[in-house]
């Protein structure tokens, strides 16, 4: 067998080795088995290349912009899914999600920043009262708070997108489950920043879970 | 003591961040357009690189990420899960670029093309033990090689080589013989062989 027999056939035959004669050419021949190295080599490194960038805004952007133009989801002005939401329309509740999201993500930061060192965690004053009054009660969050929180986010998801009920209630209880682990390494490991970082991802996690819940559960 | 990390590890998996990808699933399917955004998160840089790696303009993959995902949008009701989201997605993204290509009128892939013998035969360094690639590709040689390869040789090796597709299945999306197929991308690798060994030779000019 020739050089040139051989690489007639190779393209159908890199990836089964081929029958005996070409098996037997390709042992014998060292040009013949460097092209064949090389193109395997090439095959194995495109494998391992991975994605790399992400798309730019404008992209999602767009996406956003066409749904809404598309009258699939609601445009920016009413409300929009995919933008910011009004909170005016989720009744007697209204107030309490943004006031849980601060009060849980101020737990977390109050965790943190105690195990850090609380003489630089001074939080900064801020204007939003229904935040600093959460900050301030952070350190009485208690799970029993907790559930009564979840408990009303689980009524008004319930009475607005009965679908996505049992969804929410099993993410809140694995968010919750994360919470209990987390601070029961934090308790132990008083000093470890992973431990640390995990119980504020925890509670960044179930905030915006009630972010969620309240987006969704707008008319 | 150190903390026992693999105590987190359930909840962590679980949670990205706040619904699985499944959970995600779910409530877009039911039209819940925060899910759809959280999918959109998950898939973004996969499916822009394969657009960009299939079209070679950033453009041209900016805009069929957005056809993509506008399709899925549209289209997620009707996933039922027999295949992983992932591979589902990448179907529809990969038929979105070559419906593109189709417009634009780019052969994808010669159907009379057939794997002859070259007339000439091999060429003489053909495979020279001490020109041989091994150890001298880096990610981004071969991701600019990959982009100046002809666009038919490149869709072949992207689906192919990087994206993980056997030669039946890219059959049936290009509409072409299983042999076409592994011409193509014979082909397409021995292309890039020659621009890598360019390159690397220009490399060694220049230093």
């Amino acid at each position: 067998m020739t050089c040139a027999e051989f690489q007639a056939v190779l393209a159908y035959i890199i990836d089964n080795g081929g029958n005996a004669e070409q098996q037997e050419h390709l042992r014998q021949c060292a040009v013949c088995s460097g092209l064949v190295s090389d193109l395997k080599y090439i095959a194995e490194q495109a494998k391992l290349l991975v994605p790399m960038m992400d798309p730019s805004k404008k992209v999602w952007d767009g996406i956003k912009s066409s749904l809404e133009r598309e009258g699939l989801v609601k445009d920016s002005a009413r409300g929009s899914l995919l933008g910011s939401t009004p909170l005016t329309r989720w009744g007697p509740a209204n107030w309490l999600l943004p006031v849980a999201a601060a009060l849980l993500v101020a737990v977390g930061l109050l965790y943190y920043q105690n195990r850090t060192g609380g003489q630089q965690a001074t939080l900064q004053p801020s204007s939003d009262n229904a935040a600093d009054a959460s900050i301030q009660a952070a350190p009485l969050q208690s799970a029993s708070m907790g559930d009564v929180q979840d408990q009303q986010v689980l009524s008004e998801v319930a009475a607005h997108i009965p679908a996505l009920s049992q969804s929410y209630r099993q993410d809140l209880q694995r968010v919750n489950a994360y919470i209990a682990d987390a601070r029961g390494l934090v308790t132990r490991n008083p000093d470890d920043e992973e431990s640390r970082q995990a119980l504020m991802e925890a509670y960044q996690q179930k905030a915006m879970l009630y972010k969620m819940a309240m987006r969704h559960s707008l008319p | 003591m150190r903390p026992e990390k693999g105590e987190l590890t359930q909840a962590k998996k679980t949670l990205v961040p706040g619904l699985t990808e499944a959970d995600a699933i779910d409530r877009a399917k039911q039209g819940d357009s925060e899910s759809f955004e959280a999918l959109y998160g998950m898939h973004k840089r996969r499916v822009y690189s394969l657009c960009l790696r299939m079209t070679g303009n950033t453009a041209e993959a900016e805009d069929l990420t957005q056809e993509a995902f506008l399709q899925l949008y549209r289209k997620i009701s009707t996933f039922r899960g027999e295949s992983a989201f992932s591979t589902w997605l990448h179907r529809l993204a990969v038929n979105v670029v070559l419906m593109h290509l189709r417009k634009k009128g780019l052969p994808e892939v010669s159907l009379e093309e057939s794997l002859e013998p070259q007339e000439e035969g091999p060429k003489k360094d053909i495979g020279a033990r001490d020109n041989m690639l091994a150890g001298s590709i880096d990610r981004v040689n071969l991701e600019r090689a990959i982009e100046s390869l002809p666009p038919g040789y490149r869709i072949i090796f992207v689906l192919h080589d990087i994206e993980g597709y056997e030669h039946n299945e890219i059959a049936e999306i290009m509409g072409c013989s299983i042999g076409n197929s592994k011409s193509q991308l014979h082909k397409a690798r021995m292309k890039l062989r020659d621009l890598l060994k360019t390159s690397r030779t220009e490399r060694a000019t220049r230093s």
